[in-house]
């Protein structure tokens, strides 16, 4: 346990470097949420309804603004890429020589940075937040807030554990970054990111609710929307906790199938 | 002096076609996200019209004609400029655009058109089916003289977005780090993305004012798309096209102030 401690506190002091850089993209990340509010003022305007698809028009301004929370604790840039290109290159090889676990490692790496992510984005977020304060559904009971804080970090680990297991796939495909992009865009599309996944129509939503996606981001985001009974709300972290547990035990599987066919490419 | 520049440009064309020879794979791959990519836009824009007739006085099929423009727009941008752009902050970091400096061409030329990405090409014939296919929906004759104009305009946009982020990225030599050419890319295409009249209810107009006059990427798509299924603006069609030109003579004049500044990296 205390080599995992160390990686994590050397991914902390890393991550500290670069913090001007990170205030601004902080920030610039938002602008694409404003073109997609506008979009959905224009809708309701053109629409004349109160509610589309069970959301009002501030609910829909917050959904958007809370998936920015949500992403920030689920989204896993360059994970699935970065698994799949050590197996690639043959870097896997440093590791499998360390008495560390690979896994273990990627999963502690991620945790320092997201901790420093959240820690250092709060700022720019309560700002967004607060200048958003009349769509915001305004402070969470405290039921609500515990609900909030599991689901996020069940959305983690789920995020984590799908990414993880996309980049495993390297063990079986020599060429799997094409594959990743494809599989980015779906996610971005099939978890709620786009638009809410209420909005699909009643056909297509029972199947799209039934993937894990849903999990990572729509149904988070519904629970730190208020939007969700507190029973509803406990079946989906229920749900999450199932997805995490079996894109755990998937995990492990690959890894150690992979290795047995682990052929250690590159000098 | 001209038919030389002819000649480079083909072999350009032909050493880059070769680079893809090599991963074949991928523009199988490339054009499998991109329909998959469309899938999901037109997905989105049937929840749209679900729930509203018209986004400020677009109808589905115009919005559909505006969704196949920006493709092109985007698609065309990607294929000839943006690999090369992007490229052009690293190889002042490192030193390497001493080697495109020392040849006897404009170097303007050769930095902007050296690598050509071809599977982003594979985004036109999809663009373009969109087009048509919302033109048979809409089921209004269109004149030789529309099309024309639309085909310059779609070159007109394809500059400002060339002019822009060569601009952007040349000034590098002054940074000598990365300029993020990508991020601005993807700002400025999502911010592109909808029809431009979104952007005039909000605060008093005076981002639709920015997008317009200032950092001019809103035109781009929408301008094109207007003149074919919409009104056309003799004012706002003389004023892009100007704009074009100006800013393309802009990025030359910036790339030689730019370059005599260079002082080359390491020994």
């Amino acid at each position: 346990m205390k080599k995992y401690w160390v990686v994590f506190r050397i991914a902390l002091s890393e991550r500290l470097v670069y913090r001007a850089d990170f205030f601004i993209s902080t920030f610039l990340r938002f602008i694409p949420i404003i073109t997609t509010i506008l979009l959905w003022k224009a809708i309701f305007d053109g629409s004349g309804k109160a509610q589309v698809g069970g959301l009002a028009y501030s609910q829909m301004v917050s959904y958007y603004l809370l998936v920015m929370v949500v992403r920030a604790f689920g989204s896993m840039p360059r994970l699935a890429t970065g698994i799949s290109t050590d197996i690639r290159d043959g870097e896997l090889r440093k590791y499998l020589l360390q008495p560390i676990d690979y896994l273990t490692y990627l999963v502690t790496l991620r945790i320092a940075h997201k901790l420093v992510y959240i820690v250092m984005a709060a700022g720019p977020y309560s700002i967004v937040f607060w200048l958003c304060r009349d769509y915001m559904p305004g402070w969470p009971s405290g039921v609500n807030a515990v609900l909030s804080v599991v689901t996020l970090v069940l959305a983690l680990c789920l995020g984590f554990g799908i990414n993880a297991l996309i980049g495993l796939m390297g063990f079986w495909f020599l060429e799997v970054a094409s594959f990743i992009h494809v599989f980015m865009t779906a996610q971005y599309f099939l978890s709620g990111h786009m638009f809410p996944l209420g909005l699909l129509p009643d056909g297509v939503q029972q199947w799209v609710l039934l993937l894990p996606f849903a999990y990572e981001t729509y149904y988070p985001t519904m629970i730190m929307l208020q939007r969700l009974e507190t029973g509803e709300a406990l079946r989906v972290i229920a749900v999450q906790f199932v997805w995490v547990c079996v894109l755990f035990v998937a995990g492990r599987v690959a890894w150690n199938r992979g290795l047995r066919r682990y052929a250690a490419f590159g000098g | 002096m001209r038919a030389e520049y002819g000649k480079i440009l083909v072999r350009f064309f032909k050493n880059s076609l070769i680079r893809e020879m090599t991963f074949r794979g991928h523009f199988i791959v490339n054009v499998a996200s991109e329909i998959g990519w469309v899938a999901m836009m037109l997905i989105f824009i049937k929840v749209i019209f679900a729930n509203t007739p018209d986004v400020r006085g677009w109808t589905e099929s115009q919005y559909l004609f505006l969704m196949g423009t920006h493709m092109l727009v985007t698609s065309i941008f990607e294929a000839f400029f943006f690999g090369n752009c992007w490229r052009i902050s690293e190889l002042v970091r490192t030193g390497h655009l001493d080697f495109v400096l020392v040849r006897p061409a404009n170097t303007q030329f050769l930095l902007s058109l050296e690598r050509i990405n071809y599977p982003a090409l594979a985004n036109v014939p999809v663009g373009l089916g969109l087009c048509g296919y919302s033109l048979l929906e809409i089921g209004q004759a269109v004149s030789a003289g529309q099309v024309s104009l639309f085909a310059l305009l779609i070159v007109a946009s394809v500059a400002i977005l060339y002019a822009l982020l060569f601009t952007f990225a040349i000034m590098s030599v002054w940074l000598i780090r990365q300029t993020g050419v990508d991020h601005l890319w993807f700002y400025a295409v999502s911010l592109a993305r909808y029809p431009a009249e979104i952007y005039r209810h909000f605060a008093g107009g005076t981002l639709w004012f920015v997008l317009v006059f200032v950092f001019p990427v809103l035109m781009v798509s929408n301008l094109p798309a207007n003149v074919m299924v919409r009104a056309f603006e003799p004012t706002m069609v003389a004023y892009i096209l100007v704009v074009a030109v100006v800013l393309v003579y802009l990025s030359t004049r910036v790339c030689h102030i730019a370059l005599s500044w260079y002082r080359s990296a390491s020994s």
